[in-house]
């Protein structure tokens, strides 16, 4: 069994803290040789069988260097893969993708209709490096399936983010019919997958958020230490230290409960939806605090901070708004003291 | 017998020792009762722990009850915040602070002598701060001179926990104003009952009279009743302060989510089941009290595995110290103006439901035990190495 405390450490010796933003093809490259995508596989299927706490310690470590690789979407569809019940030649798309053949996905809700014949046409909002991919996985009711990006009626729109560590693009398919062989399931399997693939998403985004938090919060520190005014390190005033420290204690308290959900296989998806909301939340605060703890030169675009910014910002919207998984936490406690 | 079927099986042991020894319906005793009722209270309930052997498990296993493994008064605890058994304080002073002074720094005379005692149910307290001694607490004041063989202490001590109950008391005192102010510190066990001795318990906001006011005029205190050597009382108040290392907080955390139940019944009481920004909110509390129940445990998992880097306690108990802060704040909004009608105070717990008292109580958490200010110091010096600021200002 792998630990990940090792698996933490390949990740960072791969991607060194001090090289943020890694040239995207190298960096995938780099992650199919590391054998990240054969984690969430089945030993079974060839894969390295490990649960989803390694998945997210290594998009943690990703989110640290502000990887632009598309990891969270690959770990998600390869682990797709791995649990197709109708795909034909299962084997062969596993193999291809653990290899480094990447299959997409869209992070944000789709528009989706599945007509008599298997006629598809979605919308197929924010799918990360659609450049770069062979297919995009469409999950909708009940139906989970493979789609050629490079099919006649299916259009990929490059958005232009302010987030440029993230290439996201807009899918559109347009009376698609989809082969038998490209279903991954149906019915109840299917729904499963998807459902899966939605928690799985939004404890991605934590894991990478609380990485970015790390790193942004240590890059700030580090800044206050050496930037010198009124002839002493601006580390030295206490204002600026408790800022720093309470942003310290409250990441503290988000990286324990992200870890203990990874961690625990009864965590529901509301449970990951929590975790996720003090991630992005203590992402946002510290990423926010950046630019204003660094002051003028934090504006510039030479500078990093406003990187760590703008994925915080974006990290916010992925993997489902934080006012909804509040809410839903509320709910869900709501109901457990019934009585 | 595996480590976790051992762990599994302790747990059953104690939920079981509680159903039938825990106090039941304690709240609804406690509500109402003096603060002098819920000392004998507590001396019972701790009695009760003692005989079923759960009073001590931090002590060696010469005692009964004592040499558990860090894992194994984890379950303890973790049971004992489950059964929402009322909190012991009036002995904590005792068994941590007490015990771990006398068996890291104490001579074999003074455990042999105090330790049976504590057990017996001897309560002790804290005679550290001082009117003007608080977070600098080196700076303290309260004078000893040594004359033949007894100390001769006159000073004042000020926020003594429970002192009014106490028969021990652990003191520090001056013994030498010269050098750094650290160094001319003895560590003293002061009999409470000796001549010179002035307690006056403070009334408090919440209308409670928890800590007390001492005022010491000659007493004197046998040389033999010294920890450690003259001087070197700082060292030795480390270990007091340091004794207890993460469990009651993970004990807290885990009653605190117990405790959501209350904001939960406050919810359906209002008719709030399907307010959006109150479910909102509701959950933002959740997410944060299962992040200081998070946070806690790992503190002591990594302790268990005999990791603990500095600063790790700092961030576990501001943690916790800002999210009781939360959720009596959260209780508060929720009850309107029926919580500002004022209602009788339960003891023995930090979540009563009585919510303008727990909201002040939650101070304790904030000021005592080295405050939020000073964790976040801790923090940002030690732990993120921010630069100190250069000592030796002079007004
Ligand atoms: C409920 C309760 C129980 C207690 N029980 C005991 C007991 O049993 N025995 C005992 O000896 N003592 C006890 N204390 C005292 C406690 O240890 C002190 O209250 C604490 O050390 C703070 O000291 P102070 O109250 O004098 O506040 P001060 O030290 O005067 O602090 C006032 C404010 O200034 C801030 N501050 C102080 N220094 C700094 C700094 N360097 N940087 C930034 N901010 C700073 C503080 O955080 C606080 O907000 C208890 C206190 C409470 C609240």
């Amino acid at each position: 069994m792998i630990e990940l405390s090792e698996l933490q450490d390949a990740a960072s010796k791969a991607f060194p803290a001090d090289q943020l933003r890694p040239e995207r093809d190298a960096a995938w490259q780099l992650a199919a040789e590391m054998g990240w995508l054969m984690m969430p596989v089945s030993e079974e299927a060839g894969g390295l069988g490990l649960g989803r706490d390694a998945s997210a310690t290594v998009l943690c470590e990703m989110g640290r260097v502000l990887g632009t690789a598309p990891l969270i979407s690959a770990l998600l569809t390869v682990q797709a893969l791995g649990e197709a019940s109708e795909l034909t030649d299962q084997q062969g798309w596993i193999e291809r993708a653990c290899a480094g053949e990447y299959i997409a996905m869209n992070l944000d809700r789709a528009t989706i209709s599945l007509g008599a014949g298997d006629v598809l046409d979605a919308t197929l909002p924010a799918v990360p490096d659609a450049d770069m991919a062979s297919h995009t996985l469409v999950f909708g009711p009940e139906f989970c399936a493979l789609v050629p990006l490079d099919a006649p009626g299916v259009t990929v729109t490059e958005r232009h983010m302010w987030d440029e560590s993230r290439r996201l693009f807009d899918v559109t398919v347009a009376d698609h019919t989809i082969e038998p062989g490209m279903f991954l399931a149906k019915g109840a399997a299917a729904t499963a997958i998807g459902d899966a693939l939605r928690t799985g998403l939004v404890l991605a985004v934590a894991a990478d958020s609380l990485g970015g938090a790390a790193a942004c919060l240590s890059m700030t520190v580090e800044y206050l230490k050496t930037r010198r005014q009124f002839d002493r390190p601006l580390a030295m005033f206490q204002a600026l230290k408790h800022r720093c420290a309470d942003l310290k204690i409250e990441l503290g308290a988000a990286e324990a409960l992200l870890w203990a959900r990874a961690g625990d296989e009864a965590a529901t998806t509301t449970d990951i939806g929590s975790a996720k909301v003090l991630a992005c939340d203590i992402f946002r605060k510290i990423a926010e605090e950046a630019i204003q703890l660094h002051g003028g030169i934090g504006l510039t675009d030479e500078h990093m901070c406003h990187l760590f910014m703008k994925r915080a910002m974006l990290n916010l919207q992925l993997g489902g708004d934080l006012d909804v998984w509040r809410e839903r936490a509320g709910r869900q406690v709501l109901a457990s003291f019934a009585d | 017998m595996s480590d976790d079927a051992h762990l599994i099986s302790l747990r059953d042991e104690v939920r079981t020792w509680l159903e039938a020894n825990a106090p039941k319906g304690w709240r609804d005793a406690y509500a109402g009762m003096t603060h002098a009722e819920f000392a004998q209270a507590q001396r019972d309930w701790f009695q009760t722990l003692v005989r079923g052997g759960y009073a001590i498990p931090h002590w060696p296993k010469e005692w009964p009850g004592g040499g558990r493994s860090l894992a194994e008064q984890k379950v303890i605890y973790e049971e004992l915040a489950q059964a929402d058994c009322p909190r012991l304080l009036l002995s904590f002073v005792s068994t941590y602070h007490a015990a771990s002074t006398l068996m890291e720094c104490g001579n074999d005379t003074q455990k042999a002598r105090y330790l049976p005692r504590i057990l017996e149910g001897e309560t002790w307290c804290q005679g550290f701060s001082e009117p003007g001694a608080g977070s600098d607490l080196a700076s303290l004041k309260c004078k000893a001179e040594r004359r033949g063989d007894v100390y001769v202490i006159n000073g004042q001590k000020v926020w003594s926990t429970m002192a009014q109950y106490a028969d021990k008391c652990l003191l520090l005192v001056r013994t030498n104003s010269e050098g750094a102010k650290q160094a001319g510190i003895t560590f003293l066990l002061m009999d409470m009952k000796a001549k010179g001795v002035t307690v006056k318990p403070i009334n408090q906001i919440q209308g409670d009279q928890e800590f007390c006011e001492m005022f010491l005029d000659d007493v004197e205190v046998p040389v033999e009743e010294r920890v450690g050597e003259e001087n070197a009382g700082w060292a030795v108040a480390q270990a007091t302060l340091s004794s207890e290392r993460g469990l009651t907080l993970m004990e807290l955390s885990y009653r605190m989510r117990g405790a959501l139940r209350r904001v939960a019944g406050l919810i359906r009481q209002h008719g709030r089941e399907n307010d959006q920004g109150i479910l909102r909110d509701f959950g933002q509390l959740v997410a944060r009290v299962d992040s200081a129940c998070a946070i806690a445990d790992q503190f002591l998992l990594n302790r268990m595995n005999g990791i603990e880097r500095v600063g790790d306690a700092s961030v576990v108990k501001n943690t916790y110290s800002r999210v009781l802060r939360e959720y009596s704040l959260l209780g508060l909004r929720l009850g309107g103006l029926e919580e500002q009608t004022r209602h009788a105070i339960t003891y023995g717990d930090l979540n009563t439901g009585n919510w303008m008292a727990d909201f002040m109580n939650s101070y304790a958490w904030t000021i005592a035990g080295g405050s939020e200010e000073v964790q976040r110091n801790i923090v940002a010096e030690r732990m993120l190495e921010m630069q100190r600021e250069p000592k030796g200002w002079a007004a």
